[in-house]
């Protein structure tokens, strides 16, 4: 299914904003991380800080509670949120997007589709490239996290919780990965969509936040996936849920086997 | 009459509500140099793109090589080149990395040699970055990659566009050996010399219906007669009509130039009567065949 020589041109022609991406976000999960024993030394002055900074905005900025800044987990944790749920997801939607669509605007796809290929097999391979770099991304900054979570820890890594919120976020960015690709699939006139799909993460995210900190758990903030995820890495109870990561991969296939059908299907006008 | 490679029946395609093509049919011969032409926007670069499988037809159905276009189109591909008239190519690869990629597609291990002897006959730079190319020398590109894996069927979309006189005389050398070896070549343009210089045998496209498919030989010989009459009293030429007087080429108290389509013997009959200094008959040059029909 996967044609070896559209793989190989397409991951070389991503591998840079790959490493670009990798890099940037890698720096910012150390730096973030680099700044946490320094708010362990200075735990008396930030707690009477954080006492008059409403809990809304703690919790807009990703702590469940006052003390969870304190832990090195929730505190790599709430960076998480930012760092690769939020840019991770902007970078798996953009990239899933244009892998495909930037044939059609680009004026390449008349050439690529005149070789023995099929649509199938175009589309397998370009969604590949796009799982290795999203995985490879994902990857890369858990390892840096732990990194930076190893040297700038307080006290013992617990890596079960860890793990957890790695695979969550793993997870998110393969959702919107597949989204990326049917809004792709179902532009009928090809245009770069970067722009609009940096604005539906934001108002997802936007979403989530505000049910965050509303405190509303209901129904309106399951509008957004990023709500979807478990992110209390400090609770007791914080482990694996089935539920959460079959509705993550039944709806990243669901997506993708729709996507497929449509471009089967899908007049590429140049 | 060899066997059929291109076979179009009754293909339409719609864009929403705006025309694309409409009941296209026609038939390309094994070894055939078919000539496809029509102005801009007839819907040449549509009916092309459905024998390729990017877009779908709205009815009809399509054949090449005996295959479905729709059902088949991998096989097919595997079998023919394709100069696209205006497609890009990856702007960051070199020349030479382009066309390497391009050949891998159709396997085997002697694009090499071919790569460098089609870059040798068109004059073109392997080591140069597709972006630094001028539309000529890109347009020369698209050609040796429809070449290099020696395709069966070859389809043509404005392929002389961009290219000089030089070069142009080249890629006609170049199509008509390859057309010798038994390639059969569908070469559409809206340049009528470069088909009536190639082509035996044309289809004409009008507003999306092909208005004509014949050869060019019994398009001149047979069905047209281009005739110019210089009649010896002024006023003559306003009053004169005949069955079978086509378009109206040109005008004038004493001269009438005109596309014949009808007998020519009515037309030596009734000029029996009148007074002549001259009268000349020719068979008409493609591009006059082609303005009739788009009058």
């Amino acid at each position: 299914m996967i044609n070896i020589i559209l793989f190989r041109m397409e991951f070389r022609r991503n591998v840079r904003s790959m490493v670009l991406w990798s890099v940037t976000i890698c720096a910012l999960i150390f730096f973030t991380m680099s700044l946490f024993r320094s708010v362990l030394q200075y735990q008396q002055q930030i707690m009477g800080m954080v006492k008059i900074v409403p809990m809304a905005a703690m919790k807009a900025r990703g702590f469940g509670n006052i003390t969870d800044i304190f832990s090195g987990l929730g505190f790599y944790a709430a960076n998480n949120i930012v760092y690769m749920m939020l840019l991770g997801s902007i970078y798996s939607m953009v990239l899933s997007s244009n892998i495909l669509l930037k044939e059609e605007y680009l004026k390449t796809a008349e050439y690529l589709m005149s070789r023995p290929i099929s649509r199938d097999e175009i589309f397998a391979s370009k969604l590949a490239v796009a799982l290795l770099n999203i995985a490879t991304l994902n990857l890369v900054a858990g390892i840096t996290g732990f990194i930076s979570l190893i040297v700038f820890r307080s006290g013992d890594i617990v890596i079960h919780p860890f793990l957890i919120i790695t695979l969550y976020t793993f997870l998110l960015n393969l959702f919107f990965g597949a989204l990326g690709v049917i809004v792709a699939v179902m532009i009928r006139r090809p245009r770069p969509v970067t722009f609009f799909c940096v604005g539906l993460i934001l108002v997802f995210y936007f979403i989530f936040t505000i049910s965050r900190i509303s405190g509303v758990s209901g129904e309106f903030g399951y509008v957004s996936p990023f709500k979807w995820v478990n992110m209390d890495v400090l609770k007791s109870d914080f482990s694996f849920e089935f539920w959460r990561i079959a509705l993550f991969l039944g709806l990243a296939l669901l997506l993708s086997g729709l996507s497929l059908m449509i471009y089967r299907k899908k007049d590429i006008l140049t | 009459m060899a066997s059929n490679i291109i076979e179009i029946s009754h293909l339409s395609k719609y864009y929403g509500h705006s025309r694309g093509i409409e009941d296209v049919s026609l038939d390309v011969g094994q070894g055939e140099f078919f000539g496809f032409i029509g102005p801009n926007g007839a819907g040449k670069s549509t009916t092309i793109r459905i024998l390729l499988n990017l877009i779908f037809p709205s009815s009809g159905s399509a054949r090449i090589f005996g295959l479905d276009v729709l059902r088949d189109s991998k096989k097919i591909r595997g079998r023919l080149g394709y100069v696209p008239s205006d497609a890009n190519l990856y702007d960051k690869m070199k020349v030479h990395e382009f066309l390497s990629f391009g050949a891998a597609f159709y396997g085997g291990n002697k694009s090499e040699d071919r790569i460098r002897e089609l870059a040798g006959i068109l004059d073109l730079n392997l080591e140069r970055r597709i972006t630094e190319l001028s539309t000529g020398n890109k347009k020369k590109v698209n050609i040796i990659q429809a070449l290099v894996h020696k395709p069966e069927l070859l389809i043509l979309d404005e392929p002389t566009s961009g290219l000089d006189p030089l070069i142009q005389s080249k890629l006609f050398g170049l199509l008509t050996e390859e057309n010798k070896r038994g390639t059969t070549v569908f070469f559409s343009s809206h340049i009528l010399s470069d088909v009536q210089a190639l082509c035996r045998r044309v289809a004409i496209v009008k507003e999306g219906r092909i208005v004509k498919s014949d050869e060019i030989a019994v398009l001149r010989e047979k069905q047209l007669k281009k005739v110019r009459i210089l009649f010896a009293d002024e006023g003559t030429s306003g009053n004169f009509h005949i069955p079978g007087m086509a378009s109206i080429l040109s005008v004038s108290p004493k001269t009438l130039e005109f596309m014949f389509s009808g007998d020519i013997n009515e037309l030596t009959g009734h000029l029996s009567g009148l007074r002549l200094e001259n009268l000349s008959i020719e068979e008409p040059p493609l591009e006059e065949i082609f303005l009739h029909y788009y009058q």
